[in-house]
């Protein structure tokens, strides 16, 4: 279930930090991985294939699972962004197609 | 939501604005009658009922407090209140809500209990924000008060009042307003009075037709790069399908990074699982009402369009967001369309 840091990745996440206002500095790492120099040394990378999530995100030495790209924002946000308190929202698109 | 819900409409504007002089002569008209008010006022004396003529049992003031930010619960109770004695009989029937905010009054809050409240969103449809301008003061009003920008920024109709008094500056006023909320048809008040059939007609979705005012609300898109210094209009349009999913983790994603910073989101959208039945969205902040859906597509144009105003929100962002958790989903699918076919 493994996935790919393409450039519509890449620019996602130098966006994003451009978004949340904070300092750092994204830039790529080989064919799979992403590196975010800012507050924190955060590396994205594809997941190991046969595991149920996509990606893993490393920060200041620390590897965890993310399930999907909005998943990595999160964590990415969490260790750039002191002042972001995370709000886990759950919208429920309900129905998702009309009854 | 069923075909009986009564649309709420929130007519709000700065303080002096003309909020009550419009709405007494408003409730003059005919087509009026059947029209509950709720009225909000912040200070320890309330007035504006007083300088309204409206059937008492169809008049609720609202003083405990501004409607914003102290008494979100007690508004939920009132409109489910209202809603109990008309179901009993026990008031003027009416098919119709307006909410005359104080003119300190973020608006923001007041739709979200509105589009979220358990007790009363299956029974009422928000009817639209109708934002009123004191032509006089709104130059200076804008400069100063981020709660002014606000109340213009997330208006279905902008109602300029005091124009007579206001000299030569109505072209820059016009000019500033569409800074700020670009989409929004101007309408005039004289003393008051205003085309009655054009202020509360700006709901976003009629239950009644099951159709949305689609056309008037994507005009914006037209003007979608309408800016200011803090606040910004701009639209995003897809060609292709959106899968439902996709849209989930994209407005998520959007409330958990932005939310606050997100006056309103507007949008007609090409849902992949429904493609003859479009799906209208609504937002303030990191609210979402549940989608509505429409019987058809208004015109031939199936295109996604989801107009934004924010404070702040870069637009390359939210393009960017959206297309690649497209790309993500769409590629979790084909992933497990070529699992479901491998031999086990």
């Amino acid at each position: 279930m493994s996935a790919t840091p393409n450039d519509l990745v890449h620019e996602l996440l130098a966006e994003s930090v451009l978004a949340w206002r904070v300092a750092a500095r994204v830039e790529r790492e080989g064919a799979d991985a992403l590196v975010i120099a800012g507050a924190k040394d955060i590396r994205i990378a594809c997941a190991p294939p046969h595991v149920p999530f996509r990606w893993t995100v490393t920060i200041d030495g620390r590897t965890r699972p993310a399930i999907s790209l909005v998943a990595v924002l999160r964590q990415v946000r969490e260790a750039l962004d002191p002042s972001y308190a995370a709000n886990r929202v759950r919208i429920a698109v309900a129905p998702l197609v009309p009854s | 939501m069923g075909a009986d819900a009564i649309p709420v409409s929130v007519l709000t504007g700065f303080l002096g604005s003309g909020k009550t002089t419009m709405l007494r002569h408003l409730l003059r008209q005919p087509e009026f009658s059947r029209t509950a008010v709720i009225i909000n006022e912040f200070g320890e004396v309330g007035l504006d009922h007083e300088l309204i003529e409206a059937s008492e049992d169809s008049f609720i003031e609202l003083q405990t407090g501004c409607l914003c930010c102290k008494i979100r619960s007690d508004l939920s109770q009132t409109l489910a209140d209202l809603l109990r004695r008309r179901d009993e009989g026990r008031c003027t029937p009416f098919d119709r809500i307006v909410i005359e905010t104080s003119g300190l009054a973020d608006p923001a809050p007041i739709l979200q209990t509105l589009m979220t409240d358990a007790a009363i969103a299956g029974r009422l449809v928000l009817g639209g924000v109708v934002t009123t301008v004191d032509a006089v003061n709104a130059m200076g009003t804008l400069e100063r008060e981020g709660i002014s920008q606000k109340q213009v920024a997330v208006a279905d109709r902008i109602v300029l009042t005091k124009l007579d008094l206001a000299g030569s500056e109505k072209p820059a006023l016009l000019n500033r307003l569409e800074a700020f909320n670009a989409g929004a048809p101007v309408l005039i008040a004289d003393h008051g009075r205003v085309d009655s059939s054009l202020v509360f007609n700006s709901g976003l979705y009629d239950p009644q037709t099951k159709s949305a005012d689609v056309n008037a609300w994507l005009a914006e898109e037209a003007h979608a790069h309408a800016r200011h210094d803090a606040i910004k209009t701009f639209a995003i349009v897809r060609q292709e399908p959106i899968p439902a999913v996709a849209l989930t983790l994209f407005l998520e994603a959007l409330a958990e990074h932005c939310g606050a910073d997100i006056l309103r989101l507007k949008g007609i959208v090409n849902i992949a699982e429904s493609p003859d039945r479009p799906a209208v969205i609504h937002g303030v902040q990191h609210v979402f009402h549940p989608p509505a859906w429409l019987h058809h597509w208004p015109s031939d144009d199936r295109r996604s369009r989801i107009v934004f105003i924010t404070r702040r929100v870069p637009q390359r962002w939210v393009e960017v967001l959206l297309e690649a958790i497209g790309d993500e989903v769409a590629d979790v699918q084909v992933m497990h369309q070529l699992q479901s076919q491998r031999p086990s």
